[in-house]
Order: C-alpha cells, then structure tokens, then sequence
C-alpha cells in the first residue's frame, strides 16, 4: 500500500523544513499547509529530480518555511 | 542680585530613588494609609509620601510626588536637623544641599540598574514567547497531522524537534 509522508523539522526559532514523499504534484505543499493554524511565509520550494519526470506519480518536494508571526 | 542655582537630575522613578535612599541608609518608609496616623508631622502628610529618617523642626524630612518629580520636603532652616533612627547609627546628619547630591549619585546608580533589569525582564520574556510559540507549533502540527490520519513519530534532533508523518493511502 502507497504510503504519504511528510517530514517537519521544527528549530528553535519556529522555523520550519519540510520534506515530503508519496504526493502527487501540488498536493504535496497543501498537505504540509493544512497541518498548520495559521499562514506559513513559504521563503524556497525546491523541487526534486523526482518532480520533473514525465508519468511520474510519486513527486518528492521539499518545502522550506518559517513562521510568519514575528 | 543674581544667582546661580543648581538642581539635581530629577527624580522620577520611585523605585530608583527609594532604594538609593536604602542604600544610603535613609531608612526610607512609603505612607500609606495603613500607616498614616502613626507619623506626626507640621503640615500633612499623604499617602505615597516617602519618610526618611532626617529630621528637623517640621519632623521627619520625606518626598513627596509633584507632578512626577519627587521633591525633598524639609525645613529651610534646618533647624534642630538631626539624623533619627530605631537602630544606633553612627551617620551623621548632612546638610540638605550635600545630602541631596550624595542621593543624586546613587539615584543615577540605581536608575541604571532598573534599566539593566527591564532589559533582563524584556530578554526573558522574549524568550519565553519563542518557546511557547514553537510549542504551539509543534502541538498544532501533531493534532493536524493526527486528524488527517498521519501516524506521527516525534524525535529531538540538535535542538529540532522532528515530525515524521506517515499515512497510507
């Protein structure tokens, strides 16, 4: 069975590094986005090889954010 | 005639001035109403005035807030001026002018220690809003993920709180 992954890192400062696996294009930034209250100021998307490959269904992204509320 | 006076820095903190008046053993008492009519002084005095243990004729010479500035009531002629105080002392009683420029000395001191505190205090409380706020983070992040059916490991690395959240699909 398919598994879904994301990876939050959290450092001492709130900011925020996610790695996800297993989500299908987009879904995989809204999937680190709804396990957050409140709006992330997303600073760098970087999309890995995996993204880019045509029929490709799995796509990895890794998502770097931190809190927005300083 | 023509003359040249000069003040003190004013003082406005009370908590600057009565612990420069602890320090120079003033023996500073605050009045408040609890304590008013323990003291008899000419002419009134308020709650809020600050007793020290110099007196003279009018009574115990203390401070009293005017309009922000805490201002050294005694009487101009120092008359019987003496320095009164419970325990036996061995300070002697100094002129207003001279005792008002040894309290400026460390009113500055203490000044500058409250200011170095209040920075201490915002630190911490800075501080303490980073932790909580990363707490909230992280609970936010674990009940989310839980509600969404992710299965959730939580580890500590190098001061990181890490997630691995796992679902399958």
């Amino acid at each position: 069975m398919p598994e879904q992954q994301v990876i939050l890192s959290i450092d001492e400062e709130g900011k925020i590094t996610a790695k996800t696996h297993g989500f299908k294009g987009e879904a995989c930034l809204d999937a680190v986005e709804e396990l957050f209250d409140q709006e992330l100021n997303i600073i760098s998307v970087k999309k890995t090889d995996e993204y880019f490959q045509k029929n490709e269904e799995v796509q990895n992204r890794q998502v770097y954010a931190k809190r927005g509320d300083q | 005639m023509s003359a040249v006076i000069k003040t003190t820095t004013p003082f406005t903190l009370e908590l600057a001035l009565f612990n420069a008046l602890q320090v120079l053993g003033s023996d500073p008492i605050r009045v408040g109403a609890d304590n008013l009519k323990e003291y008899h002084q000419r002419g009134q005095l308020i709650v809020g005035d600050i007793l020290t243990n110099r007196c003279d004729y009018n009574g115990k010479q203390h401070f009293r807030c005017i309009e922000g500035l805490w201002v050294l009531r005694h009487d101009s002629d120092e008359l019987n001026a003496r320095v009164f105080t419970a325990a036996k002392t061995s300070r002697q009683y100094n002129k207003v002018g001279a005792f008002l420029q040894e309290l400026e000395g460390e009113y500055a001191r203490q000044y500058e220690f409250h200011l170095e505190q209040l920075a201490v205090q915002e630190k911490q409380r800075l501080e303490a809003e980073r932790k909580a706020r990363v707490e909230v983070t992280r609970q936010s992040a674990i009940t989310q993920a839980k509600a969404k059916g992710y299965v959730v490991q939580e580890k500590h690395l190098n001061g990181k709180i890490q997630l691995v959240c796992t679902r399958s699909v």
